[in-house]
């Protein structure tokens, strides 16, 4: 079997289910506002740039927005659950099956991150102390993307569990060292301090046990990839959602036993457990990290409340995924759940948890004693009467989606 | 076991396409505290015939009753009225087997108090205490398919569809699915049950539909189908084979 050309054949049949989706995009009001957003801010950047603050963390802001990117390392292998039965007899020529998918997602990768420092190169320039050149930077922006991709596929052999996760977090912190060395050290000298850690780091990753092919890590980070770029394109259009990755988040165990015990309220239970067990609430809590300390970082002015209402709304459309939750599962069929309790529960929980992230990125411009105090009361009402406007939207949208 | 029929199927037709119906004219009925055993081959049309009962195909023709009421009567009080067990486990990921049991309480509208003593029950009867709070997505397809039969069990409805329940079970979950059946079934739950360990069976079940071809082919007690088959005496294994064979 010509496996090149089977991860081909595979590759086209997946984008084959993704194109017919991409006029939807582009024609959805989300992608019309998001180009709107980018435009508004390439204004707001401009003039920010032409009237840098004193003392603005250039360096920090430079690792807190390419530390991600680089960090970020992802493989579509578009591998089968069927594979680890056919394709075993081939285990050992596998190789050349992942090379493209190995390549191809460093490419895509470093791409974006290149995108992230074109940006940031201007208020970089501006910056005191040292500076490297442009060139320098793009080479060792790849190294470390190939040391992290190196990392992350070797990841995914390691046979135990906790090493997997131990070697994880090596490898966060490995890349955001080096990068915070290249940032704010001599070039020769965080390039000798990069190959040095990286050296250790490659014979570090030798040690673990780890799996010739990884099959089972390799399904399922394959289908956790293929339900992201669902759960990205549930933010245009309706599309199934079911797929995403979960994880156990034990801590979290207490929420939903307050949920009253009735029929009415069985399907909020499940849903709440969805959210909470699901991808949706790392995504949701990474961006109301991100809004409340740009929010903070603001402070009481028009920007940060553009901002405010920005990362509400773009909350709000992640969670309006929840309505794809167990759509297309045969098992809540099963159960005799209230007519309409699926659009209701998931309009109710997703604009209760809004209104929570809303008022959570609200809170930084609390202790801000500058600014008027109308303007306290008035981002946080503003940010309430968006979430119920979005609430509003999606009782009318599914409404009109179960008309048709 | 006389009085009203639990489910009652009349004159069913019904597939995927109008054209080719794969169900002709099935008709047969389960009585309260009554076992039958839905027997057939690969193809036969028994999950065809559950998924009409369970309401999730339209029949061509004829018609399913639970308790005297179609599901277009009452959708809700229909489908609480029966629980059902599918052939593959079919369980959310996100939730825990605790938190499945819990939610089927709840759709199932059972009391808290009397979900605690049915789930703690359950549990230590199918040996899952110990992964009583794993991720479904952890467990092996055995304890998949007892999280499902569980899940059944913590509601008490009218009528248990439960098909191919031993598939992946070990010994002694056989055993103690069929020691808990038969526990409903003198507390006067009716179960349908489909299954191809016929040896299994036979002992358990009072009553049998053999379907064939998508047409019921014989139905009765051991003893009645065993007389359909002039096959007096033999095991429900035989009766089955002789049935099949002349049908082909």
């Amino acid at each position: 079997m010509d496996l090149v050309e089977l991860r081909k054949r595979r590759k086209a049949l997946h984008w084959s289910k993704i194109l017919p989706y991409l006029p939807y995009v582009f024609q959805s009001g989300v992608a019309v506002l998001l180009l709107i957003l980018m435009i508004a801010f390439s204004a707001w950047y401009t003039r920010f740039l032409q009237h840098i603050p004193e003392g603005l963390p250039i360096g920090w802001i430079m690792i807190l927005l390419l530390g991600p990117a680089v960090i970020y390392s992802g493989f579509r292998t578009y591998i089968h659950p069927a594979d680890s039965v056919f394709l075993l007899p081939q285990e050992a020529s596998m190789s050349t099956y992942f090379k493209p998918a190995f390549w191809s997602g460093i490419l895509y990768k470093l791409s974006g991150t290149y995108a992230i420092l074109l940006v940031l190169w201007p208020l970089y320039q501006r910056s005191d102390g040292i500076r490297h050149p442009f060139w320098i930077w793009l080479i060792v922006l790849l190294l470390l993307k190939l040391a992290g991709a190196y990392g992350a596929w070797q990841e995914l052999k390691i046979a135990s569990h906790r090493a997997r996760a131990g070697f994880r977090l090596l490898r966060w912190c490995v890349l955001l060292l080096l990068l915070a060395a290249w940032v704010w050290q001599p070039a020769w000298k965080s390039l000798l301090f990069l190959i040095l850690v990286v050296v250790n780091y490659v014979l570090a990753l030798r040690f673990p046990m780890k799996h010739r092919v990884p099959w089972e890590n390799l399904i399922a980070a394959e289908k956790a990839s293929a339900a992201n770029n669902m759960l990205v394109l549930g933010w245009f259009v309706d599309v199934p959602a079911e797929g995403q990755g979960v994880s156990p988040r034990r801590w979290l165990d207490w929420i939903g036993k307050r949920i009253s015990w009735s029929r009415e309220g069985a399907y909020r239970y499940l849903l709440t457990k969805t959210l909470v067990r699901g991808e949706l609430l790392g995504i949701g809590a990474r961006l109301t990290i991100l809004g409340a300390i740009l929010v903070g970082w603001c402070g009481r002015t028009w920007l940060g409340l553009g901002l405010y209402l920005f990362f509400v709304f773009l909350i709000g459309a992640q969670l309006s995924v929840l309505r794809h939750a167990h759509r297309d599962s045969s098992a809540a069929l099963y159960y005799p759940l209230p007519s309409g309790a699926r659009k209701k529960e998931a309009a109710d929980l997703g604009s209760r948890t809004l209104a929570g992230a809303a008022v959570i990125m609200w809170l930084p411009l609390l202790p801000q004693g500058d600014g008027p105090l109308t303007y306290l009361g008035g981002s946080l009402v503003a940010g309430l009467i968006l979430v119920y406007a979005m609430r509003s939207n999606w009782n009318r949208k599914w409404r009109e989606e179960e008309e048709d | 076991m006389n009085g009203t029929p639990v489910l009652q199927i009349e004159h069913l037709t019904g597939g995927y396409s109008l054209g080719r119906p794969v169900l002709h004219n099935i008709e047969f009925q389960v009585s309260p505290g009554e076992m039958v055993g839905l027997i057939g081959l690969n193809g036969a049309g028994k999950s065809t015939t559950m998924k009409h009962i369970l309401g999730l195909m339209t029949p061509h023709q004829g018609g399913v009753s639970l308790l005297g009421h179609t599901r277009e009567e009452d959708p809700e009080a229909y489908q609480a009225a029966l629980a059902f067990v599918p052939e593959s486990p079919l369980l959310y990921d996100e939730l825990t087997v605790r938190e499945h049991m819990e939610f089927a309480a709840r759709a199932y509208s059972v009391a808290p108090e009397v979900y605690e003593e049915r789930a703690a029950a359950l549990l230590k009867l199918f040996r899952m205490e110990e992964k009583a709070d794993s991720l479904s997505l952890h467990l092996s397809k055995g304890m998949k398919q007892k999280v499902m039969i569980m899940c059944a069990f913590i509601a008490r409805p009218s009528l248990y569809v439960i098909d191919e329940p031993f598939l992946g079970l070990d010994p002694l979950g056989i055993r103690s699915l069929l020691d808990f059946m038969m526990d409903l079934k003198r507390s006067g739950a009716s179960i349908l049950l489909s299954s191809h360990i016929l040896s299994t069976i036979e002992n358990y079940c009072d009553r049998f539909v053999v379907l064939h071809q998508g047409s019921v082919i014989a139905q009765g007690t051991l003893k009645e189908i065993a007389q359909v088959a002039r096959m007096p005496g033999a095991t429900l294994e035989d009766i089955f084979y002789n049935l099949v064979k002349g049908g082909d």
